[in-house]
């Protein structure tokens, strides 16, 4: 096995590891946060997670499959270690983007929500006892 | 004072002013939390629905009637419409802070003595 396929592999194993990782810890975490956004719809929370998640996986597994050729031949150890770093660094800023994406739609969505059940913020001036129509 | 939230508002809008009607206009047109009705300040049907309020003071200052029987004036009945917006209920919890509400007050004031020479409809019939 050249240096060059050795790294390929390294690098598969490394970010699909990372976006898994990334992909579950969102998962689990998200779900808590979806299910307050949607006033304790346990169903609508569970099924948006789920269709944010597929998106944040399909968006990264194509990063990563899309930067997997390296174009050159790597002939030592030093100079894979060199490409390998590159490639997962790139995988890492992409993930940490699309995580960061991910957080900004979702305060988005809450805020909204929150702003949903927010009460008025003044009193009224006076309040006029009201018949059987108003 | 705790006052039940409005659920619906009734808007006592001054049809004689172009501002005014644009204003209905636009609220009008904007998505909602909660429904609006609009009814001309000082005329028949305002008078029907609302006998207590006095037609003068609503064609003084721009007034809206909540279902419970709430009536916000000048620069609180601007809050309270915008707070009823989908879009621009973020902006009414802004303006109705304490420390802001009086600058919108003032405003508002401002806006409501001199609002007849921004545009007059005429001869509106008020009924």
């Amino acid at each position: 096995m050249t240096f060059t396929v050795a790294t390929y592999l390294a690098y598969l194993v490394i970010s699909i590891a990372l976006t898994v990782w990334v992909g579950r810890t969102l998962f689990k975490n998200g779900r808590v946060f979806l299910v307050d956004v949607f006033a304790g719809n346990e169903a609508l929370a569970d099924s948006t997670n789920h269709l944010l998640v597929v998106g944040f996986y399909l968006i990264n597994l194509g990063y990563v499959a899309f930067a997997l050729t390296l174009g050159r031949d790597l002939p030592d150890l030093r100079r894979a270690i060199e490409a390998l770093s590159g490639k997962v660094g790139g995988v890492l800023l992409v993930l940490g983007l699309m995580h960061f994406a991910n957080l900004f739609v979702f305060s988005r969505v809450r805020r909204r929500a929150n702003l949903g059940r927010a009460l008025p913020p003044i009193e009224p001036d006076s309040c006029l006892a009201m018949g059987a129509r108003g | 004072m705790t006052v039940r939230v409005p659920r619906r508002l009734v808007v006592l809008y001054d049809a004689r002013c172009s501002l005014c009607t644009r204003a209905r206009g636009w609220l009008d047109r904007q998505a909602k939390y909660v429904p609006m009705d609009f009814v001309i300040a000082g005329s028949a049907e305002a008078h029907r629905r609302f006998p207590d309020l006095n037609p003068a003071a609503t064609l003084e200052e721009l007034t809206v009637v909540g279902d419970g029987g709430q009536v916000y004036l000048g620069a609180k009945a601007w809050v309270i419409c915008l707070w009823a917006l989908r879009e621009y209920r973020g902006l009414s919890l802004e303006l109705g802070r304490p420390s802001r509400l009086a600058t919108a007050r003032r405003f508002v004031a401002w806006f409501s003595r001199h609002r007849l020479r921004f545009g007059v409809v005429p001869r509106v019939h008020l009924g």
